[in-house]
């Protein structure tokens, strides 16, 4: 599992995008991920100095309502292109920043979206798996880090190297 | 009219960009190709993302300045990319500024307003 800097470090990193790209707040909650009904999973590969995937999994609801927000527009009532795009960019927002703060050889993969009501993602080699609950006025979603190694970070979370580079 | 291309393999992004690029008075074209092949003369600034298929945006970026007609266009990469070997490298390759996602409007307006391509109300 991550050590508790690294977890710190990735909830502060998926607090920021949520607050930065959507005003939606957002806070660690102890819910564990239990798949029931519709979801949509979004994810990103990462390989290099580190090996693995990170992914956000929610709700069909909750999806419609982050690409509303993030897209300055009503939620779509179901889940279309739209809204596949706008998790697979939340997905690439969080995994490309959490490649920004563990390694500097790593590549970052194009986001890839699972939809349905009876699927498991898995990452072959990727046995250390977290998952982070994240609670917000519309319910609770997750962010999933497998990966082959431990997270370890190296480098100032993206909210401090974007006040750097400012 | 400034005129804007933005240059993004997610939608979504297009979309928040165009928005906001709209917003401050910026004639936004849906045409990659108006850069390259006829409207650069009116085309005054490119927002590329990094990580795209086909092409990534470093490599969009170089082959943008090898023309030496486009060499008032201001380029600008929006990316995840968040490494500072990253951003050197796109520094060294001719971008005028570098926006790290997740970014607001006032940041991306602030990129703009130091780079000298916002409206003049704006600035």
């Amino acid at each position: 599992m991550p050590d508790a800097v690294s977890l710190d470090v990735v909830i502060k990193i998926v607090e920021s995008i949520f607050q930065t790209m959507m005003e939606v707040e957002v806070s660690v909650s102890e819910l564990a991920l239990v798949p029931t009904g519709d979801r949509i999973t979004a994810a990103v590969y990462l390989d290099g100095d580190w090996n693995g995937a990170v992914s956000i999994e929610c709700s069909h609801p909750q999806a419609c309502s982050f690409a509303g927000s993030f897209l300055g527009m009503d939620a779509p009532e179901s889940v279309d292109d739209d809204v596949q795009d706008a998790l697979g960019e939340l997905a690439n927002m969080i995994g490309g920043n959490i490649k920004s703060v563990i390694g500097t050889d790593i590549r970052l993969s194009m986001p890839s979206v699972i939809d349905g009501n009876d699927y498991t993602v898995r990452v072959c080699g990727g046995c250390i798996e977290n998952k982070i609950a994240f609670q917000f006025a519309g319910g609770t979603f997750w962010v999933v880090i497998i990966g082959k190694e431990k997270l370890r970070i190296r480098e100032l979370p993206h909210a401090e190297l974007q006040e750097q580079v400012m | 009219m400034n005129k804007a291309l933005v240059v993004d393999d997610s939608k979504t992004i297009r979309m928040i960009l165009r928005r906001m690029l709209k917003e401050v008075g910026f004639e936004v074209c849906k045409e990659a190709l108006a850069v390259m092949d006829g409207e650069q003369d009116v085309v005054t600034l490119v927002l590329a993302d990094w990580n795209m298929p086909e092409m990534n945006g470093l490599e969009l970026l170089k082959r943008l300045r090898q023309r030496s007609e486009l060499s008032s266009l201001k380029v600008v990469m929006v990316t995840t990319e968040a490494e500072t070997g990253h951003m050197n490298s796109a520094m060294e390759a001719g971008a005028n500024e570098y926006v790290m996602k997740p970014f607001t409007k006032d940041i991306l307006l602030e990129k703009l307003s130091r780079i000298g391509v916002l409206p003049m109300a704006c600035a």
